[in-house]
């Protein structure tokens, strides 16, 4: 058995594939944007080296706002952890005690997960449309009409107008996750808790919460790098507009990379996004650790 | 460790081996000769029928050639188009362009092929001035299809409800005409905020009209600062033209289909745009005129001066499997769809017409007009810049119409940024 | 819930139907709006069921945006890439957890850096090297960047649940005569069904939502797939929002029906399949 699982003609066989789309797909790319985030380069033309000149001019520009972009993600990194997920975990909490329609709840839950970002995209478009959206046809109709605004196109309301199917349109994922977690926890648990007089709370609180922190730990990390990587349902509601105030890392770098003609800063771009998921990631874990 | 990393170095050298081995892909497929071109016609697109009629003409004249061609939404394919810059053997044998410093770039990687040997076959029916937006370092690159203006469209029955049977001239008939919309609870302008190049429609012309046509090629070109204080009051008017009220504040977070839209279904008493709006409008239930700005500074500019110019074009890559037949086909494709174009009133003939122009709609012929008896042009802003002044450039233009920055913050911002 | 009072129960029902509204009423609306003409959406009947039903709206969605043709690349793409991801996860976790070697740990650790790495990040190196192996314009051109992206999540489920199996298991089949291929396949495979179900909902979830890559690295019209085809299409319609719902309800309602269809089995293994990973 052990000789046999040793032989290096089969590990390498069961590996190769991966190995070969992994290096070949993401590692390999990478690289590359790495190197050319060294150079000024439009993409096309002559290369000229200039060091980390990308890397300071992206945190020390006004105009390409990086900044603001980072500033963004991580306020919606911070919602998703403070709102979405608490919401998804009150849900999964509920749904867990045997509630009557729990599998409709659930699956009705689970939809907007299923659905293309896309098409989500299309319909909040459609959603806050300042003239025929329901949003303002909802608040014209019960007399707010000093409430309606242009949600997407005003500075104020574009970014909070953003978030909302953002974080909406994963609570679903997360619940499940989570509701996987309650699930297992052994029913023993909860009955001896019971017996000892524990109310519900205390229940969730000191049994089941800690039970799934492995699950938490996973969602967090999901919801934080998620949030970083942000981008199809920005792209389709608003590019990042007006005004840049709902540009996040992901857009700028789509724009500096195939509108402003400037492939070195969009690889740069590129490397700090992938730093950061990274750091995120490993803080998360360490935090997760030291609670232990 | 190490023979991990050992391990996975050697599979990243291998795949970027296997990348970089280039195969020849043949053009020839069954001895017919294959011919690809991208374009931005898609179904909306006013200038569809146009390419469609091209295709069609095209493929009866050559019938030994495959003429395949696809269009893209305009966003997505300016992306597309860059990308396979990266990748000169991706294009496709035609692609269109637009004219200017988006189609420099090209040229000056060398992914372009030179259209001046098969122009000479085509010189007579093409004025050489034509090309212009299109020539790099006295050579031609490209095949300009229609050429378009900014142009003032106004719904005539609206501004006969405040009172005026005509289209005002100077900017205090146009401000007093406005004051009068207001009046009557009429929105006078509608502009879409989302896509930026739709303020510029209304930027330009006001600094055009401020400063003088020649002002601001020179800035435009890059040869002169933007830092002139005249520019910096044509900004502040229009922001008081805002402030005022003029502009529909709902179009802010519109884009441009959805602003034209509501200028034809009455909304709005002017809306300005490109002309190759003008077949639309003109089929369009009512009562509407073709105008230009009016002056703001009559000591550095006249009426007749025009932002615009030829700028969609055609080009041939320099990869293509035989780019002096594309060459020749681009120039063909080229005049077709000039001819429908301008018969469908999706833009001005780029091409001296040859054929009967009786049936031209009335608001392009009006807009023919214009463009013959204007005093001077000017390429639109973010056609004539390269990729990333143009972008800074509509940065500004956005701040501004969302008065986020006065004239004096935008004409120091831009002489910082740009010069 | 036994020892919980009426009041607080009726409160929990309460907050469950509620947000059970919000996630149903944009569906519900983009089916109404999908069969209303222009009036009607403009009009006062913005939420209610449509007083005229137009089926037209269906029709110019499937003739003029080709629906049907997207979403039928869509599936194809979708089904390879899941088929190929697991393949190629199962195969690589099976030498993560089973084989032994020294580094294996160090391995894990290295396809995990995929799970950060942000999609659009990689995409002109991948459009060159798509393009000199002439694979752009091609299924396989969304299919091999869509099954690596979704790798390392792949990986880290099946590593969970494969460790759980008991070595038990591999060594009664070793002697019986099994070899390594016997034992991944008559062994392995067949009792990682439950993470072969959450693996796919992430595959799919991944490619059946991606915009940028389908949109570059597509350039024939018969093989783009329904987010590029929903996006060209809201381009076309601005102003006529029927054949933009029904483009939307036929991008979406076909994967709804089979996962209301397959709910139960979907949930079971899903959380069997987070459980583990």
């Amino acid at each position: 058995m052990k000789r046999l699982y040793s032989n290096k003609f089969y590990i390498l066989v069961f590996l190769l594939p991966a190995l070969l789309l992994f290096c070949g797909v993401l590692i390999a790319p990478i690289i590359t944007s790495l190197y050319y985030s060294f150079f000024n380069w439009n993409g096309i033309g002559a290369k000229a080296f200039i060091g980390l000149a990308n890397y300071k001019e992206l945190f020390t520009s006004n105009s390409i706002g990086f900044l603001r972009a980072l500033r963004n993600s991580l306020l919606l990194a911070a919602l998703s952890v403070f709102l979405q997920l608490p919401l998804a975990l009150a849900l999964a909490l509920t749904l867990g005690k045997k509630i009557k329609g729990e599998r409709t709840f659930l699956s009705v839950y689970f939809m907007p997960v299923l659905i293309s970002t896309v098409v989500i995209g299309q319909l909040w478009l459609k959603i806050y449309n300042p003239d025929y959206g329901v949003l303002n046809v909802l608040l014209r109709s019960i007399g707010l009409e000093k409430w309606t605004k242009v949600w997407l196109g005003t500075k104020e309301t574009a970014l909070g107008a953003v978030f909302v199917p953002t974080l909406w349109q994963y609570v679903g994922y997360h619940m499940l996750l989570l509701y996987a977690g309650v699930k297992s926890v052994p029913p023993e648990l909860r009955e001896a808790a019971m017996l000892d007089g524990a109310t519900d709370g205390q229940i969730n609180r000191f049994v089941v919460l800690p039970y799934i922190k492995p699950i938490i730990r996973i969602s967090v990390i999901f919801a934080i790098t998620g949030s970083l990587k942000s981008f199809d349902l920005i792209y389709v509601l608003t590019n990042g507009g007006p005004l840049h105030s709902t540009e996040v890392p992901s857009t700028l770098m789509i724009n500096m990379l195939f509108l402003r003609n400037r492939y070195g800063m969009g690889s740069t771009i590129a490397v700090m996004l992938i730093i950061l998921c990274f750091g995120f990631a490993l803080l998360i874990n360490a935090i997760f650790k030291e609670e232990d | 460790m190490k023979k991990i990393l050992a391990l996975i170095l050697a599979l990243c050298l291998v795949l970027s081996l296997c990348a970089c081995a280039k195969q020849s892909g043949s053009g020839n497929k069954d001895g017919k000769k294959t011919l690809t071109m991208w374009c931005i016609a898609t179904e909306s697109d006013a200038n569809r029928p146009a390419y469609e009629k091209a295709a069609e003409e095209f493929k009866a004249n050559h019938p030994d050639v495959d003429f395949q061609w696809e269009a893209f939404e305009n966003e997505s394919y300016k992306t597309k188009i860059k990308a396979a810059m990266s990748d000169p053997e991706s294009l496709p044998d035609i692609f269109f362009t637009w004219a200017g410093a988006f189609l420099g770039d090209f040229v000056a990687a060398g992914n372009v092929y030179c259209l001046d040997e098969a122009y000479k076959g085509f010189s007579k029916e093409l004025p050489e001035v034509m090309l212009q937006n299109a020539s790099y370092g006295g050579k031609h690159y490209g095949v300009p299809l229609t050429m378009n203006i900014v142009t003032l469209f106004a719904n005539m029955d609206l501004l006969a409800e405040a009172g005026w049977d005509h289209v005002p001239e100077t900017y205090e008939d146009l401000t007093a005409c406005c004051d009068a919309l207001v009046a009557k609870g009429i929105i006078p302008f509608g502009c879409a905020g989302k896509e930026t190049w739709c303020v510029t429609e209304y930027l330009e012309p006001i600094i055009e009209k401020t400063i003088g046509y020649e002002s601001l090629n020179k800035i435009f070109a890059g040869e002169a600062s933007w830092n002139d204080p005249d520019i910096a009051t044509a900004v502040s008017t229009f922001q008081d033209m805002i402030n005022k009220g003029y502009f529909d504040p709902a179009g802010a977070g519109l884009g441009n289909d959805e602003v034209k839209a509501n200028f034809i279904n009455g909304q709005y008493a002017f809306y300005q745009n490109g002309s190759w709006n003008c077949g639309e409008v003109n089929d369009a239930a009512g009562n509407f005129q073709v105008a230009l700005f009016p002056v703001m500074n009559a000591d550095k500019a006249t009426y007749s001066q025009v932002i615009g110019g030829p700028s969609d074009t055609l080009a041939v890559a320099a990869t293509a499997s035989d780019p002096a037949f594309a060459a020749t086909a681009a120039f063909e494709l080229g005049r077709t769809i000039c001819h429908y174009g301008y018969l469908a009133g999706s833009g001005l003939p780029a091409w001296t017409p040859d054929y009967d122009t009786s049936e031209v709609k009335k608001l392009v012929s009006d807009v023919a007009k214009i463009v013959a008896e204007s005093d001077g042009m000017v390429l639109f802003g973010d056609t004539a810049m390269s990729g990333d002044p143009a972008n800074t450039y509509l940065d500004y233009v956005s701040r501004v119409y969302g008065c986020e920055i006065d004239g004096k913050a935008f004409v120091d911002g831009l002489k910082k940024d740009i010069g | 819930m036994r020892n919980i009072s009426k009041g607080r129960r009726v409160a929990i029902y309460i907050g469950l139907i509620l947000w059970m509204l919000i996630n149903l009423f944009p569906v519900y609306w983009m089916f109404t709006f999908s069969l209303k003409s222009n009036a009607e959406i403009f009009g006062d009947n913005v939420v209610g069921l449509p007083k005229q039903w137009l089926w037209s709206n269906y029709t110019s969605a499937l003739n003029t945006g080709r629906m049907g043709k997207y979403f039928l690349n869509s599936t194809i793409v979708a089904v390879a890439t899941i088929l190929i991801t697991l393949a190629v996860a199962l195969m690589a976790t099976f030498a993560l957890t089973r084989l032994i070697w020294r580094q294996r740990k160090t391995l894990n650790k290295f396809f995990m850096l995929g799970l950060t790495i942000p999609i659009h990040a990689s995409i002109v190196p991948i459009y060159v090297t798509l393009s000199r192996l002439h694979m752009l314009n091609t299924y396989w051109a969304l299919i091999i960047p869509y099954a690596a992206f979704s790798l390392s999540m792949a990986i880290l489920v099946c590593t969970g649940f494969m460790n759980e199996l008991p070595r038990e298991l591999d060594e009664s089949a070793c002697i019986d005569g099994c070899g390594v291929w016997g034992i991944f396949f008559r062994i392995i495979v067949p009792l990682m069904k439950p993470a072969v179900a959450t693996v796919g909902i992430y595959t799919f979830l991944q490619c059946w939502n991606e915009l940028m890559f389908a949109n570059i690295f597509i350039s024939k019209t018969e093989l783009k797939t329904l987010p590029v085809g929903v996006q060209a299409l809201s381009g076309q319609y601005t102003t006529a929002w029927g054949p933009i719902g029904a483009a939307l309800v036929l991008a979406t309602f076909p994967t709804l029906f089979i996962y209301i269809f397959l709910s139960k089995k979907i949930q079971d293994s899903f959380i069997a399949g987070a459980i583990k990973g």
